[in-house]
């Protein structure tokens, strides 16, 4: 793409978004234009991502990172056939899963999951969205086979993402909109990373930019993590304190986040981030941020499931490089929505504001059922909000889900709201009939243990047909 | 609105459960409206929701209990919740000296929050630790005869007077209320706050789902 086509599509973006967070990138620098696309893409220029200046300055030269363009780009059509693709591909295979699947070390090289390889088949990608879904409830091996299991993915999808991914220049845009559906799982490390904004998209400066980033994270542990107490501040000792509070509890059903070398790891990157992100600090429940990135990037480390890892094949060097694409993809995803976590967390306030507007727009028997038992959107729906949903879902669905979030880009944040009203809704029947407190205590413990991909990716679906809906109305609202 | 056995009640109190992260919160009350334990439970994300009923004198008391997430970051949302409360436990871990020099702060968060009138009951968990033990009991009675708090030590592991801390702060609930000591007006319900209330006359309450008549 070149950069021609760039300018202009982000400046339409802008307006018809409404100014929100990337609006900054109208704040780029001088020559940044000629050629974003080979520049320096995806590249975090500036480490100083503690202050406003530096994300500032971090955006501007950012071309390749969380991108406006993506929230339309998704929008053309990837869901309502996508989303269901990978829907009958699972139902033709139920027991055809491989939940380690990453094979060693190679990242860009390595192909799909086991299960993927002759299962093209079953998935006729144009299935129609939520029609794919119902034959797929009964116990089809989604969620249930693994931690990080995943359902098969198209064989015809999976040359897509292999033939996107070995381009000298990687088609951001095309990427994008073919991982909202769903990306396999031993491709996982190196799409994120690219969707991230971590890896820029030129391949022959991947390398040595991955080098260079997780250099500068190893020189920020001597700095801001391993020093004595007495040169923290008291609130810094505070914040060291919180997260050692959280680590221990952070994915207890993830055993292998548990041992050691994990839990150090968690509690450096924690903090570090907190202290370079003066503005919120670390915040509880980004503990549960991390734990898709720690699953994925560990996963080209050490091979088949999660539940057989070994932590004595993970050498500091490993848990280092790992730990610092963490934080950088850290950095990108909290990046747009900062507001969630600082003072009285306004941006989490205005998403469960939205979301209840939603609901009382497209099913009001639902929001006046929750409105005359009292219940009130923030009760349930913060911890959503908070964590992204991970709370609410089985492991290997949150990771399934993080493949729409980072398709989605900046815009992720705003489509959390369609997701979560979706997942809201699809409850619909029961919550009607539930009084106070047992809708408080059903939404507290929503029963998702058994839920597969094709019942996640039908509430993508049905979020993604909300937004349809509801989103082009708003704009043109706005724009009236 | 229909009606179900469980949920005939004399009283219902709203009762909040406050303290710094990691005091064992979330265990002390899932240790006493379910009896369960869990040593790998997750950090609570704004506020959790569970009741219990337990007896009084005779009468059913309904505990509406608000388990709060401990992080400063999350008090500009969990002490709204602090309204309509008549009772607090406020929970300090006493393995952590530090999470015991934070009462004070919460004592402050209730009188900016709360109703003045709350029952404040102190509860220094995890007392099954013996061997960490960080703050010593008579420091903490000493604090609580000046601040005019009750206090209890529990272990949620153990199951260490759970029930004895929530059935003591009930039972000192409903003597005030049964005495009317509290000022109703106080505890009246306010536009939006739903089921956030101690029911403390007739007028009070919600809905038709309580059988009527206490404070009588």
């Amino acid at each position: 793409m070149s950069s021609d086509e760039r300018g202009p599509s982000r400046l339409q973006n802008l307006f018809k978004s409404g100014g929100r967070a990337f609006s900054l990138r109208v704040h780029r620098k001088p020559g940044e234009d000629n050629g974003p696309g080979t520049a320096q893409p995806g590249e975090l220029l500036s480490p100083a991502s503690g202050s406003v200046a530096g994300r500032i300055s971090e955006e501007a030269t950012d071309p390749g990172s969380f991108d406006g363009p993506a929230n339309s780009a998704s929008s053309m059509a990837p869901p309502r056939s996508g989303a269901a693709a990978a829907g009958p591909a699972a139902a033709a295979f139920p027991d055809d899963v491989d939940p380690g699947g990453s094979g060693g070390g190679g990242s860009a090289s390595a192909t799909t999951t086991g299960g993927g390889g002759g299962s093209g088949g079953g998935g006729a990608p144009a299935a129609g969205g939520a029609g794919a879904g119902p034959g797929l409830a009964a116990g089809v091996g989604g969620a249930g086979g693994g931690l990080m299991a995943q359902a098969p993915i198209p064989e015809h999808r999976v040359r897509k993402f292999h033939k996107l991914l070995e381009a000298p220049v990687v088609d951001l845009d095309a990427l994008r909109e073919l991982s909202w559906s769903g990306v396999p799982l031993a491709l996982r490390p190196q799409v994120w990373r690219l969707l991230c904004g971590y890896l820029p998209l030129a391949r022959t400066r991947q390398a040595s930019t991955l080098a260079r980033r997780r250099r500068e994270y190893a020189d920020m542990v001597p700095e801001y993590y391993a020093i004595p107490d007495s040169e923290r501040s008291e609130d810094e000792q505070a914040a060291f304190r919180q997260v050692g509070v959280d680590v221990p509890r952070t994915a207890p059903g993830v055993p292998f986040f548990h041992t050691d070398i994990v839990q150090r790891s968690l509690h450096r990157l924690l903090y570090i981030w907190g202290i370079r992100h003066p503005a919120s600090g670390y915040v509880q429940g980004m503990n549960d941020l991390v734990t898709p990135f720690l699953a994925v990037f560990l996963s080209e480390h050490l091979p088949g499931p999660m539940e057989g890892w070994a932590a004595a094949a993970v050498t500091e060097p490993i848990m280092l490089a790992v730990e610092a694409d963490c934080y950088w993809c850290l950095c990108k995803l909290i990046e747009g929505i900062q507001d969630h976590y600082t003072y009285a967390q306004p941006g989490i306030q205005r998403a469960v504001f939205r979301i209840k507007e939603l609901v009382r727009r497209c099913e009001a028997d639902v929001s006046d059922h929750l409105e005359s038992e009292a219940v009130d959107f923030i009760q349930f729906a913060l911890r959503w909000v908070n964590c992204l949903l991970v709370r609410e879902l089985p492991f290997a669905l949150a990771i399934r889900l993080w493949d729409t979030y980072l398709a989605e880009g900046t815009g992720f944040s705003e489509f959390l709201v369609y997701i979560s009203a979706a997942f809201l809704l699809s409850w619909r029947d029961r919550l009607t009939r539930l009084e106070f407190q047992e809708l408080l205590l059903f939404l507290q413990r929503l029963p998702t243990a058994d839920w597969t991909e094709a019942q996640l990716e039908r509430v993508l679906s049905e979020a993604f047909i909300l937004r349809s809906s509801y989103s082009d109305a708003q704009s043109h609202l706005r724009l009236g | 609105m229909s009606h179900k056995p469980d949920d005939d009640y004399d009283y219902l109190f709203k009762v909040v459960l406050i303290g710094d992260s990691g005091v064992g919160k979330s265990n002390l009350l899932s240790r006493f409206t379910r009896n369960e334990f869990s040593l790998e439970s997750k950090s609570t994300i704004g506020v959790e929701f569970a009741t219990r009923s337990i007896q009084v004198d005779g009468k059913t008391i309904k505990a509406q209990i608000w388990d709060t997430a401990g992080q400063e970051r999350y008090r500009a949302i969990t002490s709204a919740y602090y309204r309509g409360a008549v009772g607090a436990l406020l929970v300090y871990d006493i393995t952590k000296s530090v999470t015991f020099e934070n009462v004070e702060r919460w004592l402050k968060e209730l009188r900016d929050h709360a109703d003045s009138n709350i029952v404040i009951m102190l509860v220094g968990n995890k007392s099954d630790l013996k061997h960490l033990r960080d703050v010593q009991t008579e420091v903490a009675q000493a604090f609580c005869e000046r601040e005019g708090l009750s206090f209890i030590e529990t272990s949620a592991l153990e199951s260490t007077n759970v029930e004895k801390a929530f059935q003591q702060i009930l039972t000192e609930i409903y003597h005030i209320v049964s005495k009317k000591v509290l000022d109703s007006e106080d505890n009246r319900p306010k536009p939006g706050e739903g089921r956030d209330v101690i029911v403390i006359d007739n007028q009070h309450d919600d809905g038709a789902r309580k059988k009527g008549g206490c404070c009588s």
